[in-house]
């Protein structure tokens, strides 16, 4: 797989405060890479430092085989940026803005067809203010395209958006990365990294801790599986029982309803038959999801 | 840079702010200035109460009326014309008796002149006009020779009014108010919405942004120099003297000193409003201390000594110079000396201070 980003002992300090310790990661081209972590994790800094627009107390950083440090002003010609919570100038139509930022580079592609991309044609003579919050990240997303880059870079893009303008913008990202290109992207929600992300690298306190394929990530932890049941009354013999097989928790604020995360195959499938004789009212059995692989790593759940 | 440029100038033509504060504000002092100093412009209303028939009290009135220095409103009586004063509506006003100028020997030959003692400034100039026409009366009537005289002569040969002084202020308060607050105030808005971050992940140079920037500015300002000239020379009849590509030449360069100081404020202020307040703190005393309304030869010793040294005084001096006299730009060294001076500095500050990116 070919290379289009290569981080390599990455680090950047303000005074004291190390915000990011030493990482080093790959990107290949045609993936989606995650960079996963709560908020102060150091995502957004390693990400502006790869965009150029924060230079790092150490470390090196190539990007489509330029090193950023000498050919900054080559790399900025084939990538895309979108940062978190930019705003675009106010007085302008979406056109006209497409049109500025587009004459910025060599490469461009027509407004009509980059608006289209992302559902917004018949907003061309629109100003930035007269958009919702789902259209005005569609539209910096689609903004971070003009130049056509083979490299894309989004921070954050689904913050603050409502859930259907979330799948929304999943849609548009997984249809850039249908023309083949590269994206990197920042988030401190689990089920968007796992739903978009090819790979994922969690971040935490400025440290990666762990870097992988996302299903790979999430098979390699200490309990893949987690069944969820629910019974009428609490029958103490069984209870013991099923506690030979993994951990039994009470599901939060529900008293009858239960969590029980499992090892391996076998435990689960003797783990189901025990919880049939406690005749359930409902039983699911599910995969682990990123959730858990972050909580095992971090011993704790990413605050929103 | 073309298209940034240009996308520049429409966001400026869009933002009612701004061109209120370009265009607006300035025209609005010159309408002020202009209707009270300009063209036609009298001192103030007064009123004449003229009770005499008689040929001296007609030439009286005549003369008063042909010397063009006041409004005037004539009453039958004198109390209506004490009311129009206690109204406000009226500065002062001459009584001339019934027996005015009749020759006859219990005739009551005085005039009496009223006056509302809020505005003495108007009543005095009645006062001394009104003693001028008695003494030439006087001894033309006892055929007197005139052995002292009096003559008056402009220090200028040139005809100028305290309009034409204030016009070349406000062109020089307009740049200083829409260059500085533009600059600094916009610069910082873009930062503070991360446009000019975004800015800095295109392969754009910063020379070129703040370049398309400066030069969209210039043309505004370009275009309110034209706007003010314009109304003060056809509207108020303002008389300039010098060769007007000199005085568009200097004022952009003033402009530009003053865009140089919205670039320093932008690079110290972190928000919009800390910008917006760092701009007015200095254009406001600017716009009193530098000479805008009045030359700053008046002010007391130890503050003129200050104040001359702002960036607008000189400058001002300079413009006055091009349109009141019609002198060289470079007439005085020393006033060149301290515009480049200031231009040295804040460009100097503003390359070491003002970054687009945060880093």
């Amino acid at each position: 797989m070919q290379k289009v980003i290569s981080v390599n002992k990455l680090v950047k300090k303000y005074g004291k405060n190390n915000a990011v310790k030493g990482v080093s990661f790959d990107v290949f081209k045609g993936e989606i890479f995650g960079l996963l972590g709560e908020n102060g994790a150091g995502k957004t800094t390693t990400l502006e430092m790869i965009e150029g627009l924060r230079k790092p107390t150490s470390g090196t950083i190539n990007v489509l085989e330029c090193d950023i440090r000498h050919k900054l002003a080559c790399v900025k010609e084939r990538v895309g940026v979108q940062l978190q919570s930019s705003a675009y100038y106010a007085d302008l139509t979406l056109q006209e803005i497409l049109e500025l930022f587009g004459s910025f580079y060599q490469k461009r592609l027509p407004v009509k067809k980059l608006l289209k991309m992302v559902d917004l044609e018949n907003k061309s003579k629109s100003k930035i203010g007269m958009l919702s919050g789902g259209q005005k990240q569609r539209f910096s997303i689609v903004a971070s395209l003009v130049n056509d880059p083979e490299i894309v870079f989004l921070d954050e893009p689904t913050t603050g958006l409502d859930p259907l303008a979330r799948r929304n913008l999943w849609k548009i990202i997984s249809d850039i990365k249908n023309q083949g290109k590269t994206i990197v992207l920042t988030t401190h929600y689990m089920e968007e990294a796992e739903l978009l992300c090819d790979r994922v690298a969690i971040m935490e306190k400025g440290e990666i801790l762990a870097i992988d394929e996302t299903h790979k990530l999430i098979e390699q932890i200490d309990y893949p599986y987690t069944i969820n049941f629910s019974v009428a009354e609490i029958k103490t013999d069984l209870f013991q029982k099923l506690m030979k097989f993994g951990e039994v928790r009470n599901t939060l604020a529900k008293k009858h309803r239960f969590e029980l995360k499992i090892k391996d195959q076998k435990a689960l499938n003797g783990a189901v038959k025990v919880i049939n004789q406690m005749e359930p009212l409902t039983l699911t059995v599910g995969r682990a999801t990123l959730e858990d692989v972050f909580i095992e790593l971090t011993g704790k759940t990413i605050a929103e | 840079m073309l298209k940034l440029f240009i996308a520049n100038l429409k966001m400026t033509t869009r933002n009612r702010q701004a061109l209120f504060w370009s265009f607006m504000f300035p025209l609005m002092f010159t309408f002020i200035f202009g209707m009270f100093f300009g063209k036609n412009s009298m001192v103030g209303t007064i009123g004449i109460v003229n009770n005499s028939g008689s040929e001296i009290a007609a030439n009286y009135e005549k003369i008063l009326k042909e010397a063009n220095i006041f409004k005037i409103v004539e009453f039958n009586e004198i109390d209506e014309a004490k009311k129009e004063i206690s109204k406000n509506s009226l500065s002062a006003f001459v009584y001339i008796p019934d027996s005015f100028g009749t020759m006859l020997t219990q005739a009551d030959n005085t005039l009496v002149v009223y006056y509302d003692q809020g505005n003495a400034q108007i009543g005095s100039v009645l006062e001394n006009f009104s003693d001028k026409f008695l003494s030439q009366s006087n001894m033309a009537i006892s055929k007197a020779q005139e052995v002292f005289k009096l003559r008056t002569e402009k220090t200028s040969s040139k005809d100028l009014t305290y309009f034409d002084f204030v016009l070349a202020g406000i062109l020089g308060l307009a740049l200083m108010n829409s260059s500085i607050h533009g600059i600094a105030v916009g610069m910082s808005k873009y930062r503070e919405d991360k446009i000019l971050k975004r800015i800095t992940t295109t392969p754009i140079k910063s020379w070129q942004f703040v370049g398309a920037e400066v030069l969209s500015r210039l043309v505004l300002n370009f275009l309110q120099i034209a706007l003010i000239l314009v109304i003060g020379v056809y509207a108020f009849d303002a008389h300039i003297y010098g060769n007007i590509a000199i005085i568009f030449a200097v004022s952009l360069v003033g402009a530009l000193l003053f865009q140089l100081i919205g670039f320093v404020i932008a690079s110290f202020s972190k928000t919009t409003s800390a910008a917006e307040g760092m701009a007015t703190a200095i254009t406001i005393p600017m716009m009193f201390l530098a000479g805008v309304f009045f030359p700053i030869d008046s002010l007391p010793s130890w503050l003129y000594s200050v104040v001359q040294y702002l960036p607008l005084a000189p400058l001002l001096r300079i413009i006055r110079g091009v349109t009141l006299e019609g002198t060289s730009p470079f007439s005085d060294l020393n006033y060149v000396l301290i515009v480049f001076a200031w231009i040295a500095a804040s460009l100097a500050i503003s390359i070491y201070r003002f970054r687009l990116s945060e880093e």
